[in-house]
């Protein structure tokens, strides 16, 4: 081990957890942002339902009674409705009827519904009457189309708002790549596909952004303070000094992580609540594209810590360039869109549909990595993730090259890069 | 027996601008000795050459032996260094820095403790070392430092402007620790200074930096002889054409 090394991480440690700034940036935020992000969310999902309600319903009316009709007629005064009688389910998604009429979602009204309704309005309360509801769940193009599928819970209680309470029930099945899963709402498989497609991607780009200006603000600060200059002068190896730095960003960025994880599973977690009862029937969530597997989650893993070390590596490297700690902010805040514009750019858009060009551009960028493997590990393409740790990896490596090469010479005192009117002669000529 | 330092036609190049125009000078062991000259003349960058932080052009400096571009690490081993306005780390207590710093500067097998005991008396912070460093006012941050750059009983402790800015009290306190621990334990120490009172009070020997170049050096009897002058203040004025 270095000499050094053990008191250098300790002390960086401690001089990080006692900041407030530190506490705030990296653990009450991203404890605030999921909460904030879920009601986001919430309300993305509210705008597709309500969106929903303008759109075809099929109605599969296969009870044909008095009862049914009343239903269909209350149905219509809210949506667009089509009606086909006597067909199943699987008929309706085997013979395409959803695309025939442009729809995403079909009700189905099974036999005995009316007399159900009939018994029920006779003072048999324990008897109700239920409708299926059928959501297309289209995980590749429309992440908000399951939403669709919960608009019959709002139909339904509007429904017996007015005939009577509790006299209709309503459940919920979705269509997933053209195989009905009875039980699964279609909105749950929704929210969870957005958790992953959006959720992941914020926490990464947030995480990334305060342990680099963790890291510059470390090295700066001991420029600002000249402790650096101290540090120099002590017999231990400077590579140690380097390391004692990087090493403490990453435990509290690793803990930091730990709490944007613990918030993104709670989220998860409550969703998969929602679905659990079902799980058992069989749906597997991995082969369905849901969610990654373990290996998944391992590599995703992995691929973040390079991301994060290269990430962190950079930012003393180029924090060692400045003279102060909002000179060295400022600085490694020219990093941010190479950030900011993968991660948000990959929310929206699938890598493999982009033009080779930019897919290179894509690749190039070691921040993209974490993002692109967010989404290649749910789609099984393990090589691509592989092959993105091993490139930041790489890119890891010579960053703490010239790291090294740094510290171990006179300019991390003396480099300074000239941006707008600031020279360089000022330190030179003391 | 070897000098403390010895500096030899030392020259400095940061880009186009020549900041040390060979400059040679030499510090005998436990000798005090004062560098002295306006702003910009050079000091930081002969004193952080001695503290092998920054290299020379040309020229070399030999500190008890050790050249300080080549055998850096050797040298680093018997030297300390206190920047000038450095700090101590804000959310560290002053325990927690003098235990820090302890453990980077002595050699192994040190009584880590015995040393840390030795600072809390040099820099007298008593109860105030169990507070964190940005609770403390310059002048206490500042014994706090002297304390570090002294506890280890360096051969050579380099201050840069040790007492500058501070209240009359906290200054005498580091004239005086800073005197008396040279003496007590032949640390040699190389102090430079814009207070030419207290230069005179503590250097056995001074020299003045003008310009990139040693334009004098001597006693302070010497110098004061030399030009007829009451005082350093005087000496340096007529030396750097103030007067």
């Amino acid at each position: 081990m270095l000499k050094g090394f053990t008191s250098i991480v300790v002390k960086e440690l401690k001089e990080l957890i006692r900041d407030p700034k530190i506490l705030i940036g990296m653990i009450v935020l991203p404890l605030i942002m999921f909460p904030v992000l879920g009601m986001v969310l919430g309300y993305a999902a509210e705008t597709a339902q309500s969106e929903a309600l303008k759109s075809n319903l099929l109605v599969v009316d296969n009870d044909n009674s008095p009862w049914s009709s009343t239903f269909v007629s209350y149905l219509s005064s809210s949506m667009n409705v089509i009606i086909v009688n006597n067909t199943t389910p699987q008929q309706v998604v085997d013979q395409g009827l959803l695309a025939q009429h442009d729809s995403t979602m079909f009700l189905v009204i099974p036999q005995g519904f009316g007399e159900n309704l009939t018994q029920h309005a006779a003072g048999a309360y324990d008897i109700t009457g239920t409708v299926n509801m059928y959501a297309a769940f289209n995980g590749g193009g429309g992440i908000f189309s399951g939403f669709g599928g919960s608009s019959v819970t709002v139909l339904v209680e509007g429904f017996n708002r007015i005939v009577a309470p509790d006299l209709v029930m309503s459940s919920q099945s979705s269509i997933i790549k053209g195989q009905i899963q009875e039980g699964i709402d279609a909105s749950l498989l929704s929210s969870l596909l957005l958790s992953q497609s959006i959720v992941l991607p914020v926490a990464v780009l947030m995480m990334l952004i305060f342990a680099m200006q963790i890291a510059a603000t470390s090295v700066a600060m001991e420029k600002e303070e000249k402790t650096l200059e101290t540090l120099l002068t002590v017999p231990v190896d400077r590579f140690a000094i380097l390391m004692g730095k990087v090493s403490s960003t990453i435990i509290v960025a690793g803990v930091a992580a730990v709490t944007v994880l613990i918030g993104y599973n709670f989220m998860l977690d409550s969703m998969m609540t929602g679905l659990a009862g079902n799980l058992t029937a069989g749906l597997d969530l991995v082969a369905l594209g849901l969610v990654p597997s373990t290996f998944g989650y391992v590599l995703l893993g992995l691929s973040l810590f390079f991301t994060l070390l290269s990430a962190l590596a950079l930012a003393v490297v180029m924090s060692a360039f400045s003279e102060n700690v909002r000179g060295a902010q400022a600085l490694v805040g020219y990093l941010y869109p190479l950030i900011f514009i993968p991660s948000m750019a990959l929310i929206y858009l699938d890598i493999n549909s982009l033009p080779i060009a930019l897919r290179a551009v894509f690749y190039a960028i070691p921040y993209s990595q974490p993002i692109i493997a967010s989404q290649a590990v749910i789609t099984g393409d393990y090589l691509t993730v592989i092959f993105g740790i091993v490139y930041v990896a790489l890119f890891t490596v010579a960053i703490m090259y010239v790291a090294s090469r740094l510290f171990a010479t006179e300019k991390i005192l003396t480099a300074k890069l000239a941006i707008g009117k600031r020279g360089n002669k000022k330190q030179q000529n003391e | 027996m070897s000098l403390a330092v010895e500096a030899v036609s030392l020259t400095k190049q940061f880009g186009q601008i020549t900041a040390l125009h060979g400059i040679t000078f030499s510090i005998k062991p436990g000798e005090i000795f004062g560098l002295i000259g306006p702003n910009g003349a050079g000091k930081t960058t002969t004193i952080r050459m001695v503290c092998t932080i920054i290299k020379p052009t040309s020229g070399s400096i030999r500190i008890f032996g050790y050249d300080s571009d080549r055998q850096a690490e050797k040298a680093r081993q018997i030297l300390t260094y206190l920047p000038e306005e450095s700090g101590a780390y804000p959310n560290l207590t002053g325990w927690e820095y003098l235990n820090f710093m302890a453990k980077l500067q002595a050699q192994p097998g040190t009584d880590i403790k015995a040393v840390v005991a030795e600072a809390a008396e040099i820099c007298g912070l008593g109860d105030r070392l169990k507070d964190k460093a940005k609770t403390y006012s310059k002048g206490m941050k500042r014994r706090l430092l002297v304390a570090r750059a002294l506890m280890t009983r360096p051969k050579l402790a380099v201050l840069d402007e040790p007492a500058s800015g501070l209240d009359v009290m906290h200054a005498y306190h580091i004239r005086e620790t800073v005197k008396r621990y040279a003496r007590e334990h032949g640390v040699t120490i190389l102090l430079s200074s814009h207070n030419m009172l207290e230069v005179e009070y503590l250097c056995d020997r001074v020299a003045l930096i003008n310009k990139g170049q040693l334009v004098m050096e001597g006693t302070p009897k010497e110098l004061k002889t030399k030009y007829n002058s009451e005082n350093l203040e005087e000496v340096f004025a007529k030396v750097v054409g103030y007067a």
